[in-house]
């Protein structure tokens, strides 16, 4: 699904991501983790197109990406969940999650002046679909509200819902459960783990060690940009290279928990 | 959608609009407010939805006013042919700009398109074939064939008709996958694109579409006033529909009408009061410009939003605060996993 070969990218001489593979197959939920400033983020951001490497390729569905626009890896199906809000505050709730679902739909602008009947068809599917996903993350009682209204929580939520009316192959999590409360986290990890029973692949980067563990079926260690250990949850708990460099503590206050 | 206003007050409004003429003695200044009207009705959309700026619409007034002058007075090409080529021009010019200058945002934006203006007053000035130092005087009459309009009420029906029509384009793109794109350009240009909204051709197509709108208003003019040339597009005209713009309320379907018609009145009010005799000949220029930064401040201050958004704002508050106290509160903490699947 996913290749990513010796990706890296330098800002102003010192690499946030150095050398960087990765390969994710179709289905897997892949965890990422390591200390602030590894490089998870910038990964993300290398795979979605917000940034470009400065060598290295991207391979998604079997075709090179890494010099695509944005937008055009969204249409193939790439989606992100930054970890800021990132939302579009004039909209309402229900508008900011049908914006996602340009990703998946063509009608264009002269459709829209003119109101052709398929534009209005497709409108109509694109509001169906937005009160499922609303729906789907609990917070179709909010669908008429302006969207700055939001708690954070619900922002977060709401980011989900608007990435996936993307109709997303590949979800890129960006620390979802930062700032959330223990029962909102609870609720993100079913959800995660429902999409992931649904067969989408999903990459997790999480602080929230003990989360990933928990949900990944493989996890990647980033540290100072990069891969320093790669494996199964149970194989990254006793990886001594990752304990020396990250862990320790956090390992060791995970299994008191 | 939230921005709705009632379907009662834009028929009472419409009904106005058509009545009002009639007891006017000279439509000069009517048909300037309408045609400023359509014109901030585009700005509006390039500017309150897709959230960048224009400091030089008036470059697309002119480039419309100018098909019309050209086409029909240089190369005596039918004057409803010159109508029609007037917005699409625009918007082909609009576009041909655009793609360099929608690289820029901000400052750079604005700063980009004030000297795109200059530039086309520099060009209508110095190229003989679009008027020069003089201007192309003589257009035509509009119409079709032998049947052609006289008297100015004529113009003024076909302005609040190209009016509604602007009014309506906006409306429904708005209201739409692609106007909900443009919308999301100015909340995050990279959440945006990560919902498959192309960030580029989106603006540009945002901003030909208000540039269309732009140019068919200003081949109206041309054919209304009926003489083209350089000093047709003050730039004081550009700011002003700037002004009407974020007084009318910036990313509202009525702000742009709203604005236009409220800064045009004060305008003629203004100018009745210079008129006066005794006064020096500069108190029109002086009252005008100290008007538009007075009114300027004052809603930045107050209604920083603009009128219509300020009023939409209110009417939505005072819905959810009543859907709030039907509703029972513990709709605010429903858990995110209970209704999955």
């Amino acid at each position: 699904m996913l290749t990513v070969t010796s990706l890296s990218r330098a800002f102003g001489g010192v690499y946030a991501t150095k050398d960087v593979s990765v390969t994710v197959p179709e289905g897997e939920l892949r965890g990422v983790i390591g200390p602030n400033g590894a490089g998870k983020s910038t990964l993300f951001n290398l795979i979605g197109g917000h940034l470009r490497a400065n060598a290295g390729s991207i391979e998604f569905g079997g075709a090179r990406v890494d010099r695509l626009p944005v937008h055009r890896r969204a249409r193939l199906g790439i989606a992100i969940v930054f970890q800021g809000a990132r939302l579009f505050p004039e909209m309402s709730v229900l508008e900011n999650v049908m914006v996602g679902a340009n990703a998946a739909t063509r009608a264009g602008a002269v459709a829209a002046a003119l109101r052709l009947p398929s534009q209005r068809n497709e409108e109509r599917g694109i509001r169906q679909r937005a009160f499922a996903a609303l729906g789907r993350v609990g917070l179709a009682a909010w669908a008429e509200r302006d969207a700055e209204a939001l708690p954070l929580g619900q922002q977060r939520r709401l980011q989900v819902a608007r990435a996936l009316m993307g109709e997303p192959r590949l979800l890129l999590l960006d620390e979802p459960a930062s700032g959330l409360r223990a029962a909102e986290r609870e609720d993100l990890s079913e959800l995660i783990t429902e999409l992931h029973r649904e067969g989408m692949t999903i990459m997790l980067i999480e602080h929230d060690v003990s989360m990933v563990m928990r949900l990944a079926d493989k996890i990647t260690v980033l540290d100072l940009g990069e891969v320093i250990a790669e494996g199964t949850p149970a194989e990254i708990r006793r990886n001594q290279r990752v304990i020396d460099a990250y862990l320790g503590g956090e390992a060791a206050h995970a299994d008191a928990e | 959608m939230t921005r709705r206003i009632p379907a009662l007050v834009v028929c009472v409004a419409a009904v106005i609009a058509l009545v009002v003429p009639l007891f006017l003695p000279d439509l000069s200044f009517y048909i300037q407010m309408i045609l400023a009207a359509v014109i901030v009705t585009g700005l509006s959309l390039f500017m309150g939805y897709a959230g960048q700026a224009s400091l030089g619409h008036g470059a697309f007034v002119a480039v419309g006013a100018l098909t019309v002058a050209v086409m029909t007075v240089r190369l005596g090409l039918p004057p409803l042919l010159a109508l029609i080529c007037a917005p699409i021009l625009a918007a082909v010019f609009a576009y041909i700009v655009g793609l360099p200058l929608l690289r820029l945002r901000g400052h750079y934006l604005a700063f980009g398109t004030l000297a795109l203006l200059l530039i086309v007053q520099a060009v209508i000035a110095t190229v003989p074939f679009f008027g020069g130092g003089l201007g192309i005087f003589g257009v035509p009459p509009l119409g079709v064939g032998d049947a052609v309009i006289s008297g100015q009420l004529p113009y003024v029906y076909l302005s609040l008709a190209v009016l509604a029509l602007a009014l309506l384009i906006s409306r429904n793109v708005i209201r739409s996958r692609f106007g909900r794109g443009v919308r999301a350009l100015a909340g995050s240009e990279s959440a945006a694109a990560s919902s498959g909204v192309p960030v580029l051709r989106t603006k540009l197509a945002v901003f030909a579409l208000s540039a269309a709108f732009a140019g068919l208003a200003g081949g109206i003019m041309a054919f209304f006033t009926p003489y083209v040339s350089s000093e047709s597009f003050p730039v004081a005209t550009s700011i002003a529909y700037i002004i009407m713009a974020v007084i009318g309320g910036l990313g509202s379907l009525w702000g742009g009408v709203i604005g236009a018609v409220l800064v045009s009145l004060l305008v003629q009010v203004l100018n009745a009061v210079s008129n006066q005799p005794g006064l020096p000949a500069t108190t029109g220029p002086v009252l005008q410009y100290g008007a538009y930064a007075l009114v300027l401040i004052l809603a930045l201050l107050f209604i920083p939003k603009g009128i219509v958004p300020t009023i939409a704002q209110a009417m939505r508050r005072r819905r959810d605060r009543r859907a709030d106290a039907a509703a029972p509160t513990d709709v605010a903490v429903e858990p995110w996993a209970s209704v999955q699947g």
